[in-house]
C-alpha cells in the first residue's frame, strides 16, 4: 500500500474517477458493517463531491463544506471515513493494511459500541475543519482525558484564533496552504500540502511555543520538535507514529497526546519528569514500562492497547487516574503502589474473578473504578462483589454506589464467610465420617477374619480326625461359611491393607447400588440433611431424612440414647452396616418400641449366615420392607432364606422383601415349604418342652388351655395344638439371644454343675435303692418256700395237742387284757 | 429277658439300656424349670417326657448333646427331621451344605455345622463341597453319618490303617495270622485306590464285635462289601446309605421310594395353606389361591392387614416381655 500511495501523487490520483466511485458507493455499504481498518490514503484523489456524498450517506458524517474543498482534498478528514477505506479492499489490496492507522477512529480496529458517542468535554484543538466535530465522534468518554483532569482551560476554538497566539499552534488537519498564509510554518513537506502533513513541520520562530497540536495527520516520525523547549501541550493524537524517540528533549512538556498511533514500545520518556497527562490510547502497546520515573503523571491512558498485565506502576506516585480499558488484561497487580490513584477503568478487559482484582483492595484512595465488559461482571452479585472486593468505592461503571448496595455487599460479605466456614465445617465432618466407616468396615474384616479362622480350624479337626490327609487345605477353605466369590480376599487380613481406601470405598459404594430408586439404601456420600447422632473414629450414627443410618458396633448406642418423640417417629428406615446381627438382636424389641413408625430395615455386612438367625427379626413385631443385602450376609446365598423369612415373618405382612414385592404366592410357598415344621413343632413337642420354648404371654395362653384341658376332659393332644393357633407354629421358632455377661453363663455352668450331681446323686441313691429292694425281693423269693413249710410245720406241732394249745391261748388272751 | 434281668445286676442293667439317662434327664429338666413344671404338674410333666420319648418327639428343640446320646434319640431325631422338611425334598430343589445345616438347626439350636459337613462328604466324595445335594441323597448320607457317627470314625481308621499297609487292630482281630497274611497283599497293591474288600470286611467285622456304640449288623456289611474287589472309604459310605437293609435296622426313615410320602402330614399342610390362603381370597374375588397373577398380587395383600395386624400385636405384646426377661 505505501509504495502505491507514493507513488500515487499527481495525475494517478484522478485516474479512472468513476470507476473508483463506484466503488466507493461499494465500500460505502459495506462500511456498514467496518470490521477491518483500511486507510487508504491513496484514495484521497477520488472526486471530493462523490466522497462527500458517500460518506454524508452511509455514515452520516458531516459533509465536507465545498468552499473547504482544500481542506477536504488532504485528507485528513474524509481518509478516515469508512467509505473511502474500503476502496482499498475492492482494490484488492485489503490484507496489505497496517493496523490501526492514523487515517480515522471511526474506521479504528477497536471500534467501540461508544465510538460514536462525542464526548462534550472533548480537549480538541480542532483547526476548525467542517469535519472535525464528526471526527471526533470516535473519542469516547473513556478514551477521554477530560479537561478537568488536564487541569488545561481549553474549547473549541476557532480555526481562525491560532495565528493571534504565539504560544500556540494548531495543525489540526492541516492544511499546509493556509498554515503558510500565515506564516506561522516556514516549511511545509511537499507531500503534505493537500492531504494533512506526513512530517512534523520545521517551526521557526516559534520556541516560545508552549502548545502544538498535530492531530490528525500522517506523521510517522516525530522529528523537528527538539528545539521546542517550552512546549507544554503536544497533541499528536491520531498520527501514525510508532516510537516516542522524538519527544525525548521536550523536558518541559507536560501533556503529551499520543492517542491512535502506531507506538509499540513505551521508552524514551526518560527526560520527561513534569509529564502530567500522557496519552496513549489505542496503540499497539503490549505492556507497561519505563514509566516508573514519572512521579508527576497524574493521567496515564494505556486504553486500546494490547496489555495483558497491569504492571510496572511502581512510582507513579501523583497517578490519579489510570485507563486501561480495551486491553487484554487478565491480572491486575500494584495498583496499591499508586498512593493517588482514584479512578481506574478496566472495562473491556479478560478479568474473570475477582481474585485477580485481590490488589485493588488494598489502594485505600481508589474510589472510582468501571469492570464492565469483564467476564468477571456477568457474576451475580457483581456490584456487591466489587464493592467487598474494594470497600471505598464511591463510583462502579459509572454508577454511584448506593447505601443499599453497600449494605448488600456486607450482607454478602458475612453470608460468604459463613457458607466457607460451613462448607469447611462440613468438609472436616466429611472426613471424620468417611474414616469413621472406613475404620468400621476396617474392624468388621478383621472381626470377620477372626470369626473365620476358628471355624476353619474348627473344619480342619474335624478333617483330620476323619484321618484322611487327603482332605487339602484348599478344601477347608471351600468350607468357609461364605460363598461369595471374593471373599476369601476381602477376609485375608493380609491383604486388606494392600487395598487403597479409596478403591475398597468405591467398592463399596457400587455394591450398595440400590436395585430399585426408592429402596433406601446406604450411600456413601452423605446429603446436606444428614444429622449426625454419634461419631467416633471407628462408628457412625447418622440420621438422613427418614433414615437412620448406624456403621460399626459402637453405633448400637445411639439407639439408646434419649430420642425426641417426633425425631424417633420420623424414623422409618433403619440400615446396619458392619455390626454383628447377634450383637444387634437384643435392640430388635427396643428399636420397636422406640421408633413407633419403623417400616424398613436394612442389614448390610452384618454376617448374618444361617436361618435361625432370621427368626430373631420376629421380635421387631411390624416392618413393610426388609432388606439383608447379600454383601456380608451369608444367608443370601442361601435358596430358603426368602421362604423361611416369610413363613417366620408371615404376621408382618411383608410388602417388600430385599426391594422385590412379596406376592401371596411367595407366602403359600413358603407355607408349603415350612408349615410342615411348624406343624410338627407344635403338635408333637412334648407339651412341657413348649412351655419352656415359648415367650411369655403364649405360655400364659398355653397353660390356660391345658388346665382348660383338665376341666374339659378329652380333647386329643393334636386339637389341642391346632387350638393355639399357628401363630405358635411360628412362635416356636425363636434364635436364642446369648447372654452377652460372661458372669451369667459361668453361674449358669456351676449351677448345672451342682444340680447334675446333685440329680446324680439322688439318682444314684433311687438306683441303689431298687436294686436293693430287688434283691431283697429276689432273697425272699428263693427263701419263701422253706420259710412257708417251716410255718406250717410249727403250727402243726403247736396244735398237736389241742387241750394245751387252747389252754395257752387263753391264758394269752387274759394277759392281753 | 427275664433270665438277663436276673443274670445282670440292677446296675449293669441300668446302664445298660439308657433308662438312667431319660431318668437323669428328666430330674434335671424338672430341676432346672421347676416353677413351670410345678404348676404343670410333676407327675403330668413325667407322664409326658416319657410318652414323648415313647413317640420320639422328645428330640425336638433340645440340645444336640442330647438329641445324640441314645440310638432311640437318634433315630427319633432323624424321623423329625425327615417329617419336617420332606417338603423340602418334595419340592425337588438342590440345597447347598450350609442350607441343610441351617434346616437342622431349626430343629436343634446348636447343631454343629462340621457334623452336616461330613454327611455331605459321604454324598459328594469328599470333594466339591460347594454343590448342591438333592434332599433324599443328603438324607440317607446323613442317616449313616448321624446314626453311626462313631463306628464310622473307627472304620475310618481301619481303613488309613489298611490303606498305609499297617496291620490294623492286630490286638483286637482274632484271625491275626490271616490278616498279616493279607497285609503284605495288600502292600503290593498300595499303588491301587482303595483296599480289599475281604479285608476291610475282616477288619470290621472285628471292629463289630467289640464295638459298644451301635453299628450295622454284619450281614448288612456283608452284603456290602461282598461285591466288590476293591472298596474305597467313601465308597463304602456311599454304598451303607443307599442300603435298603441298614435303613430298616435305623427304622427312622421310609424306604426311598416312600420318602416324599406322608399323606398325614400332607392333609395337615393342605389345611394350613387353605387357613392362609382363604382370608385374601374370601376378600378379593375368589380365584384360587396360588394361581394368582401378578397383577393382583398387591390387592390381597392390603386385604391381608386388618386380620394379621391383630395377629401381630398379639405377637408383640410376648415379645416384649420376653425380650425384658433378657
Amino acid at each position: 500500500m505505501r509504495p502505491q500511495r507514493k507513488a500515487g501523487s499527481g495525475a494517478a490520483r484522478f485516474l479512472a474517477p468513476t470507476v473508483n466511485s463506484y466503488k466507493l458507493h461499494l465500500a460505502a455499504v459495506k462500511s456498514l458493517v467496518p470490521d477491518k481498518v483500511v486507510p487508504r490514503p491513496l484514495d484521497l484523489q477520488v472526486s471530493k463531491g462523490l466522497t462527500k456524498d458517500i460518506a454524508g450517506d452511509a455514515l452520516r458524517i458531516n459533509p465536507a463544506k465545498p468552499e473547504n474543498r482544500l481542506a477536504a482534498l488532504s485528507g485528513t478528514r474524509l481518509a478516515h471515513s469508512p467509505a473511502l477505506a474500503f476502496v482499498g479492499d475492492l482494490a484488492g489490496l485489503e490484507h496489505a493494511m497496517l493496523p490501526p492507522p492514523a487515517a480515522c477512529g471511526a474506521v479504528m480496529g477497536d471500534l467501540g459500541p461508544q465510538s460514536y458517542r462525542v464526548h462534550p468535554r472533548r480537549l480538541t484543538q480542532s483547526a476548525g475543519a467542517p469535519g472535525s466535530q464528526s471526527n471526533t465522534s470516535h473519542v469516547t468518554a473513556g478514551d477521554v482525558i477530560t479537561a478537568s483532569a488536564l487541569g488545561f482551560p481549553c474549547g473549541g476554538r476557532s480555526h481562525d484564533d491560532y495565528a493571534a497566539l504565539p504560544e500556540r499552534l494548531d495543525l489540526d488537519r492541516s492544511d499546509s496552504y493556509q498554515c503558510f498564509r500565515r506564516n506561522c510554518v516556514s516549511k511545509h513537506s511537499p507531500a503534505g500540502g493537500r492531504r494533512g502533513l506526513e512530517e512534523c513541520p520545521l517551526l521557526e520562530r516559534v520556541e516560545k511555543l508552549r502548545l502544538l497540536n498535530l492531530q490528525h495527520n500522517r506523521i510517522s516520525c516525530m522529528r523537528n520538535l527538539e528545539h521546542l523547549r517550552w512546549l507544554v501541550f503536544l497533541d499528536l493524537h491520531d498520527n501514525r507514529i510508532s516510537h516516542l524517540y522524538g519527544v525525548s528533549t521536550l523536558t518541559s512538556l507536560r501533556v503529551l497526546m499520543l492517542g491512535k498511533n502506531r507506538i509499540q514500545r513505551i521508552c524514551g520518556l526518560e527526560k520527561l519528569t513534569n509529564l502530567d497527562v500522557l496519552d496513549l490510547h489505542c496503540n499497539e502497546i503490549p505492556r507497561i514500562e519505563n514509566l516508573s520515573h514519572l512521579s508527576e503523571l497524574r493521567v496515564l491512558n494505556l486504553a486500546g492497547n494490547r496489555i495483558s498485565r497491569v504492571e510496572g506502576l511502581r512510582g507513579l506516585g501523583s497517578l490519579a487516574e489510570l485507563n486501561l480499558r480495551r486491553n487484554v488484561i487478565s491480572g491486575v497487580a500494584e495498583v496499591d503502589r499508586l498512593p493517588c490513584l482514584r479512578r481506574l477503568f478496566l472495562s473491556s478487559n479478560c478479568i474473570g474473578s475477582f481474585d485477580d482484582l485481590a490488589c485493588l483492595g488494598e489502594s485505600g484512595s481508589l474510589c472510582e473504578l468501571t469492570l464492565d465488559g469483564n467476564p468477571v461482571a456477568q457474576e451475580t452479585w457483581y456490584r456487591q462483589a466489587a464493592l467487598r472486593c474494594v470497600p471505598h468505592l464511591r463510583t462502579l461503571d459509572m454508577k454511584r454506589i448506593t447505601e443499599e448496595e453497600r449494605r448488600m455487599a456486607c450482607v454478602l460479605a458475612r453470608k460468604e464467610d459463613e457458607k466457607k466456614r460451613e462448607t469447611h465445617k462440613q468438609a472436616v465432618h466429611k472426613e471424620k465420617r468417611r474414616l469413621a466407616i472406613r475404620n468400621a468396615a476396617q474392624q468388621w474384616e478383621e472381626l470377620k477374619a477372626c470369626l473365620d479362622l476358628p471355624t476353619q480350624n474348627g473344619v480342619k479337626e474335624e478333617v483330620s480326625s476323619e484321618g484322611s490327609p487327603t482332605h487339602s487345605t484348599a478344601h477347608t477353605n471351600g468350607l468357609a461359611q461364605d460363598p461369595s466369590p471374593d471373599e476369601p480376599r476381602r477376609v485375608s487380613p493380609l491383604s486388606a491393607p494392600d487395598c487403597p481406601p479409596g478403591g475398597s470405598e468405591n467398592r463399596l459404594r457400587s455394591s450398595s447400588r440400590p436395585n430399585s430408586p426408592r429402596d433406601p439404601r446406604l450411600s456413601e456420600a452423605g446429603g446436606t440433611s444428614v444429622q449426625s447422632l454419634s461419631l467416633s473414629d471407628s462408628h457412625l450414627a447418622e440420621l438422613d431424612g427418614e433414615t437412620l443410618r448406624l456403621f460399626g458396633p459402637g453405633a448400637l448406642e445411639a439407639l439408646e440414647r434419649g430420642w425426641g418423640v417426633q425425631t424417633a417417629g420420623a424414623v422409618t428406615t433403619i440400615a446396619f452396616r458392619y455390626i454383628s446381627f447377634d450383637a444387634i438382636i437384643p435392640t430388635l424389641p427396643r428399636i420397636r418400641v422406640k421408633f413407633p413408625n419403623l417400616a424398613h430395615l436394612v442389614f448390610l455386612e452384618t454376617n448374618i449366615s444361617r436361618l435361625p438367625q432370621l427368626a430373631a427379626l420376629a421380635q421387631v413385631k411390624r416392618l413393610d420392607q426388609l432388606t439383608i443385602h447379600p454383601e456380608g450376609n451369608p444367608v443370601v446365598g442361601l435358596a430358603l432364606w426368602r421362604s423361611f423369612l416369610l413363613y417366620r415373618l408371615h404376621h408382618f405382612n411383608l410388602q417388600k422383601l430385599n426391594g422385590v414385592e412379596v406376592t401371596m404366592n411367595d407366602v403359600i410357598a413358603a407355607e408349603r415349604l415350612f408349615g410342615t415344621l411348624g406343624h410338627v413343632a407344635t403338635t408333637k413337642t412334648p407339651r412341657c418342652r413348649l412351655l419352656l420354648l415359648l415367650e411369655e404371654s403364649r405360655k400364659r395362653q398355653l397353660q390356660f388351655l391345658l388346665e382348660g384341658r383338665g376341666r374339659r376332659a378329652g380333647p386329643t393332644p393334636e386339637e389341642d395344638g391346632r387350638q393355639l393357633g399357628e401363630g405358635l407354629s411360628r412362635a416356636l421358632f425363636n434364635y436364642p439371644v446369648r447372654d452377652p455377661s460372661g458372669d451369667g453363663q459361668e453361674e449358669g455352668a456351676v449351677d448345672a454343675s451342682r444340680r447334675a450331681e446333685l440329680v446324680q446323686r439322688y439318682l444314684c441313691g433311687l438306683v441303689q435303692w431298687a436294686a436293693d429292694t430287688s434283691i431283697k425281693g429276689e432273697a425272699l423269693h428263693k427263701l419263701w418256700p422253706s420259710m412257708f413249710v417251716e410255718m406250717v410245720r410249727d403250727c402243726v406241732l403247736d396244735m398237736r395237742d389241742r387241750p394245751a394249745f387252747r389252754q395257752a391261748s387263753l391264758s394269752r388272751l387274759t394277759h392281753t387284757k | 429277658m427275664n433270665f438277663d434281668r436276673f443274670a445282670l445286676t440292677a446296675e449293669e442293667f441300668i446302664a445298660e439300656t439308657n433308662v438312667l439317662f431319660y431318668l437323669n434327664d428328666a430330674v434335671t429338666q424338672l430341676l432346672e424349670h421347676k416353677e413351670e413344671y410345678i404348676q404343670f404338674g410333676v407327675a403330668r410333666y413325667f407322664a409326658e417326657y416319657f410318652s414323648s420319648v415313647k413317640n420320639g418327639n422328645h428330640v425336638l428343640f433340645r440340645e444336640f448333646s442330647y438329641v445324640k446320646a441314645t440310638p432311640h434319640n437318634r433315630a427319633s431325631f432323624l424321623r423329625i427331621f425327615w417329617r419336617c422338611f420332606r417338603q423340602i425334598g418334595k419340592n425337588g430343589d438342590l440345597l447347598a451344605v450350609l442350607e441343610y445345616c441351617s434346616l437342622l438347626q431349626l430343629i436343634c439350636p446348636d447343631y454343629p455345622p462340621e457334623m452336616v459337613q461330613s454327611a455331605a462328604k459321604i454324598v459328594l466324595i469328599d470333594d466339591a463341597m460347594d454343590c448342591l445335594v438333592s434332599f433324599s441323597d443328603f438324607l440317607y448320607a446323613f442317616q449313616i453319618q448321624f446314626y453311626y457317627g462313631e463306628f464310622l470314625e473307627s472304620v475310618s481308621v481301619i481303613y488309613q490303617d489298611l490303606l498305609s499297609g499297617k496291620s490294623p487292630n492286630t490286638v483286637i482281630v482274632p484271625t491275626s495270622t490271616s490278616v498279616e497274611h493279607l497285609v503284605s497283599a495288600v502292600e503290593d497293591e498300595a499303588s491301587q485306590e482303595g483296599v480289599d474288600s475281604t479285608l476291610f470286611t475282616q477288619c470290621i467285622m472285628g471292629l463289630c464285635e467289640r464295638f459298644k456304640h451301635s453299628h450295622p449288623s454284619p450281614a448288612a456289611i456283608r452284603d456290602i462289601l461282598e461285591n466288590t474287589q476293591r472298596v474305597s472309604f467313601y465308597g463304602f459310605l456311599i454304598a451303607m446309605a443307599r442300603n435298603e437293609k441298614i435303613s430298616q435296622e435305623i427304622g427312622a426313615l421310609p424306604s426311598k421310594s416312600d420318602l416324599l410320602i406322608d399323606p398325614e402330614m400332607d392333609q395337615e399342610l393342605e389345611r394350613l395353606i387353605a387357613q392362609i390362603s382363604i382370608s385374601p381370597t374370601s376378600n378379593s374375588s375368589g380365584s384360587a389361591a396360588g394361581l394368582r397373577e401378578p397383577p393382583r398380587k398387591a390387592s390381597p395383600r392390603k386385604s391381608l392387614h386388618p386380620r394379621k395386624r391383630i395377629e401381630m400385636e398379639s405377637d408383640g405384646s410376648t415379645e416384649e416381655t420376653d425380650s425384658s426377661e433378657n
